[in-house]
Parts: C-alpha cells; structure tokens; sequence
C-alpha cells in the first residue's frame, strides 16, 4: 500500500473533476488503451440528484461522468453480476460497493481478473429526494438550482447556478431526520481497501486526488496513466496523508457512536407487521444471488401470511447472508413500506464479526467463516 | 450494451417511477429510480413484476390464432366494422391520453358503442395529493391500501408515524392496512363513514380503492373532506375526463348485445362475469399475449408502454409524461386506428 496525489493533465477533465479529475483519467486511459471494454460510472441524468450507473464505451463520454454525486445511492455489484460477468470492464465503487464485489468475488459470481475498481472515499450518501426536501427546508435555495454537492468538513455544501456556495452541518440535518441515509450514518468503512485504487479528497491539497494505491493492479493503473501522459502525480506530505487518516478515524468514530445509539432499537422493531411480502429487499440484496433457487421460492416455505413471519421470512434471508452484509442499504431504499431492513441483517453483522473477526467484504477470508453455498432440501 | 432508463411504471394510478435496464434493445432487468418525486426508488411486486409480460411480446398479427400479414388483419377488422351493427369497444384505463381520444373519436366517427370499466369508482375533480395523506392528522382507509397499492400506503404509514389516527374499512379477515390502523371494521362503508366520521377535520383524507356501492362514493364526496380515489389501471383517472365510466352491470349488458368486439389495450376475460366467446368476433389490440388475446378471433400488435411516448394522469390527478425507452416497429394505438380507418 502506497500513496499519492494525482491529478488530470486534460483540462477539461481536470475542471470537470471532483478534486483534479485523476479518476476520469484513468478511466479514459483504459478506455483509449483498450484495456477496458466498458466504464461503469455514474452519471446525472435528469439534475444532480439523479445519478444514474451508465456504461461507457467511448473515453469521449466519460466528462459527463465527471464530479461526485452523494445523492446517488445506487449499487453496481448485482449489475457487474447480471449483466456484465462476460465483460472486461472498470467501475467506480463505494466502499459498500466493493465490499458486495467482493462477496460476490468469494462466491465465484464474479471474475476480478476482469475488473478494475477504482474507490471513492465516502463520508455518506443521501437520498435523492429526502435530499430535495432537505435543501428546501434548510438552505436559502431552490433544489432546482444546485449544481453540485459535496460533502466536506462536516458540512452539506450545495453549489448554485450563480457559482455561490451554501453549508450547513450534517450533524444538524440529521438532527432533524435529514442528511445522510441511515445505513451511512452507522457505516464505518469509509475508505474502500480492496479496490485497486482508493481516491478522495481528504487530505488531498486543492486541485489533486489523495489515492491510496491498494494493490499491485492499482499500481499499475497509476504508472500506465502516467505514461499515457493523461495524469501527473506527486508524493503526499506527512500532513496530508496524517490529516487523511484523522478524517477518516473521526468518520468511524461517529459511526461507531451512532451504532451504538442504534443497534439497541432493533429489538423493539414492530415493523415487520406491514411487510408485504414483495421481496423487494431480497431482489435488489447484492449479497442474494441464488434467485430462482432461493429458498424463499420453494415450495416447503409455506409462508402465504401477508404478512408473513419475521422469522421465517427475514429469518431465511438472515441466515443466509446476514454474515456478509454490507451494510449498503438498498434493502431500505426499495422497501415500499419502509421498514428498517438493513439495520437488523447490519447488527447481526456485526454480532458475526465480534464473534468471527470477519467483516464482510472486507477481511481477506476466502470465504466468510462457517459459509457454504451447499444448499440441502428439507 | 448495457443501458438504464427511466419510464413510468404501468401496474395501477399511483404513477410510480421505474428504471429499466435494457441490453441490446431488449429489456431484461428493473432498478429503482430513486430520483421519482412519487415512490423514490421504491416498487412494489407488481411493478417491478411489470417487464415480466415482455416474453409474450407480440410482434405479429394473427387471425384465429395464426399469423398473417398486417395488413390483412387491418382489413378483416374494417370488414367485422363495417358488417355489423352491434360493435362495441373497450376502452382502457392502460391507455395513455392520446390514444384514449383517438379511441373514442374513432367509436364516435364509425357509431360504435363505447365502454370503460373505472372499478366502480369515479372521477372527483378535486383529489387529495400524497404530500396530504402523509400529513394528514386521521386517514381513513377503505380497501387493503397499503397492500394493493404499496406506495400510496407508505404515505399512510408517515401519516401514521407522524400522529395521524387510522381507521379502516377492509373486508378481509387479515391486512397489512389493519395492521397499521387504530381500528378497523369490516362491514359496510356507509356504516364506516357513519362511524368515524367525527374524527375528520381539514386535514384528513379519505384514500379507497374500492366501494361497496356506487352511493358510498356520493357520502363519501358529501363528508367534504379531502379524498384520494386509487384506481387499478394507470390512466383510469385521465380517461375518466374524456369518457364515461360504465359499472359492471353496464358492460354486461352491452356485452350480451354485442356482435365485434375491439379490446384496446387490456386482459379483461377475467374481470367480468361474462362468456367472451359468446361473442362472434373479439379483435383485440395488445402489446403482450394475454388471457384475452388467447379467446381473441383476431389480434393486432401494438406499441407497448415502452416503446411510445404518452401520457398520463396518476391518483393524485398529476399528468405525467413518458417517451419511448426502446426501438420498435410495432404501430401504436392512434397508428392502427388510422390503418382501420383505412
């Protein structure tokens, strides 16, 4: 693991980009040296708030993938699964993104061998329209007129058409049911270790990208784009590499606080009595991938309940992935009837891993203790 | 090549958004659209069930069964037209509103007995909106809302958290709607309303999908509170203000009359109380095989919802618009009109 500062030598890029615009770079040199068929990046689709994960084919696209975009709380494991296994592709990842990669990786669903994964560093995401809301409730500014976002020092900064900026503490905003998802609010991987690369802007000096270079791939990716004279890099001070990893420690120590603050709720949750049964956490899980062969579908599981039984319905689901859990929140983002899904499989978890030492899609296993993927008919 | 797009998803009138993933122009994968002001990325079985109908895509017409050329099926069905004084068609709330004026204009045109089933309910000019079931103080529910139309019932579960009193009225023995409700009744409406009436003030909402009779629907407009009427069909709202709506009752009748029917846009052999082959010819217009195109005497393809561009007017009567996500040859519902008009 080594680090370095880096940014784009393409302009256009280098203005478009969050913080220098290294991670476009890299993308377009993959793309030009045909290393890559495709990118998997976010891109805005109707406005800011609507990041949408778009592959890119020709490096000329890629500026519109450029910047970062928090109200975009999407996944890319289940897709790079479904739809891309055969294609030698490079995708920018989440920290929880990775970590579903890589249990996805350790079930042999999907080929590191035809991915680079470049990290983003990632203090939280928020939900496109909570997020809206949020912005109208709290800040001098019509959501329609936010050009960007990010997230820095503790603060949602919205910039505006007219190139002003606003803040306001997320403490604040969560305070009052807004800012970042829940699942992010308690999530203390921030920094995404088993990508190739992991990019961000702490303690990255204005106009440059702090990378952590995490593996020999990464390395590689950082050399070649050099040598394609797209990216310039230079070593990090101390002081930045220290700040870094200050930023870091105070974002998993509140997250730390909050789970804390969380975790005893779970056992008073009386959600489950609105589940409809619509299997919405299940399909859209990163973790689930045996689809028609889940056992939810066969016909021992006699649950016609509506609702079912917490037990036996989120019961099949626990044992099966709740270990591998990463905490990534789509199980509440898609539940019609917003029950707090990811909470519980997040707590057992955790549980697993105070007993295991494994952290899903983060320790080095092979495999997550005790697993099998060996399924037996009742 | 691998592409997700937005469009609108067609299970019922909540008017939820829904992403679709498309490889190669076929659809093969749903993902949510958390950016949609109506259900942020949240939908339920049935929309996300909703891509499913495109492995029985028709692309061919067919003729008892067997496919022919299109035009040949065009002039068998201006032929069963023009032959026969009883020809009844059936109109859809799965049409958007262009293809629904196109229908009636073409009924009136050619004379032709014209029938929409809206579930029994009506057209209220004046709706509730889902930011007003949510911060209702009482919501009264009549129907398992919160498990047939998910995303209208997730506002009543924030009414719920944020104070709001529930009652229900729901006739079965076990709900998820009960389960969230301060009381729930299973007997009449009127006797419901009569109830619980009291507790209503200016901020309640009335949110049913279904009604006992057609004279609940007149005590529950004369309470004078809000309401939310939540229909099965995309556009049965839209198309309430360009058509009448006809009860069961109504179409059963027309039906026992009827020599040619056309079927524009919907599987309606199950939802009536009728023996459809009694009829000499059904000519139905469907993107999707279906149990009606299954009975059907003559069948036409049509564009499917992801394949034109329309609109539509949800629950709340917001219109909303929806463009095409893939390429397709098949002819929409105003061009095979205009081909039977011929």
């Amino acid at each position: 693991m080594s680090y370095v500062l880096a940014k784009s030598k393409d302009e256009e890029i280098h203005k478009a980009g969050e913080c220098g615009g290294a991670v476009t770079s890299i993308f377009k040199y993959l793309l030009d040296e045909g290393l890559v068929d495709g990118v998997l990046a976010l891109r805005p689709c109707d406005d800011v708030y609507d990041g949408v994960p778009t592959l890119i084919t020709n490096s000329e696209d890629l500026i519109g993938t450029a910047g970062s975009y928090h109200c975009a709380p999407t996944m890319v494991g289940d897709l790079i699964q479904k739809y891309l296994i055969d294609k030698k592709i490079a995708v920018s990842v989440k920290p929880c993104d990775i970590r579903s990669i890589d249990e996805l990786i350790k079930r042999h669903k999907i080929n590191p061998d035809n991915l680079y994964t470049i990290g983003l560093n990632c203090g939280g995401t928020v939900s496109p329209v909570s997020g809206r809301k949020m912005i109208d409730l709290f800040y001098e500014a019509n959501p329609d007129d936010v050009i960007s976002e990010e997230i820095d020092k503790g603060q949602f900064i919205i910039e505006l058409a007219d190139g002003s900026e606003e803040a306001v503490k997320i403490h604040d905003l969560e305070e009052k049911g807004y800012g970042r998802r829940n699942n992010c609010q308690r999530c203390d991987v921030k920094i995404p270790r088993k990508a190739n690369l992991a990019c961000g802007n702490w303690g990255a000096e204005d106009g440059w990208t702090f990378i952590e270079i995490n593996d020999e791939k990464g390395q590689e990716l950082i050399d070649g784009a050099k040598k394609a004279g797209i990216l310039e890099t230079k070593s990090p001070s101390d002081a930045a590499v220290e700040g870094r990893s200050k930023v870091e420690n105070i974002m998993i120590k509140m997250a730390k606080k909050n789970q804390d603050a969380t975790y005893p709720s779970v056992n008073g949750i009386d959600d489950w009595s609105r589940c409809i049964s619509c299997y919405a956490c299940r399909d859209i899980c990163p973790i689930c991938w045996c689809y028609e062969n889940c056992e939810l579908n066969k016909s021992y599981f006699d649950e016609k309940d509506i609702p079912p039984s917490p037990i036996a319905f989120q019961g099949v689901r626990l044992s099966h992935m709740s270990f591998s859990c990463c905490d990534c929140g789509q199980c509440d983002d898609v539940c019609p009837m917003d029950i707090p899904v990811s909470l519980i499989f997040d707590k057992l978890q955790k549980k697993y891993c105070n007993r295991t030492g494994y952290v899903a899609g983060v320790s080095t296993d092979s495999k997550p203790p005790l697993y099998s993927p060996d399924k037996v008919e009742l | 090549m691998l592409e997700i797009k937005h469009t609108l998803c067609p299970s019922c009138s909540v008017g939820c958004g829904i992403n679709v993933i498309l490889e190669n122009n076929a659809v093969v994968g749903t993902f949510p659209y958390k950016r949609h002001p109506v259900n942020a990325g949240k939908n339920c079985a049935n929309g996300r069930n909703s891509i499913g109908n495109f492995v029985n895509k028709i692309n061919e017409a067919s003729i008892s069964q067997a496919n022919v050329d299109l035009d040949k099926a065009f002039a068998e069905v201006s032929k069963e037209i023009n032959a026969n004084d009883k020809v009844t068609v059936f109109l859809s709330g799965n049409n958007s509103l262009a293809d629904a004026e196109a229908i009636k204009s073409f009924s009136e045109e050619k004379n032709l007995d014209l029938v929409f089933y809206a579930d029994d309910l009506r057209n209220f000019e004046d709706v509730a909106s889902y930011d007003d079931v949510e911060d209702a103080s009482c919501v009264l529910v009549i129907g398992d809302v919160l498990y047939e139309n998910p995303l209208i019932g997730r506002r009543i579960v924030h009414a719920k958290q944020n104070g709001a009193k529930i009652f229900s009225n729901i006739k079965a023995e076990k709900s998820v709607t009960a389960n969230i409700s301060d009381e729930t009744t299973s007997g009449s409406v009127q006797e419901f309303l009569d109830t619980y009436k009291d507790n209503l003030d200016d901020s309640s909402v009335v949110v049913f999908n279904t009604v006992d009779c057609e004279d609940d629907l007149d005590k529950i407009e004369e309470l004078g509170f809000k309401i939310l009427p939540v229909y099965s069909k995309t556009n049965t709202k839209g198309i309430l203000s360009i058509a009448d709506s006809n009860s069961k009752e109504e179409i059963i009748e027309a039906l026992n009359d009827t020599k040619v029917l056309l079927i524009f846009n919907d599987d309606v052999v199950d939802d009536f109380d009728f023996d459809f082959k009694s009829i000499s010819k059904v000519i139905s217009f469907s993107a999707f095989k279906n149990n009606t195109t299954e009975i059907s005497d003559i069948v036409i393809p049509i564009k499917s919802w992801l394949e034109y561009e329309g609109s539509v007017v949800n629950a709340m009567g917001e219109t909303q618009t929806f463009v095409p996500v893939m390429e397709s040859d098949v002819l929409s519902v105003e061009e095979v009109i205009e081909k039977i008009k011929g």
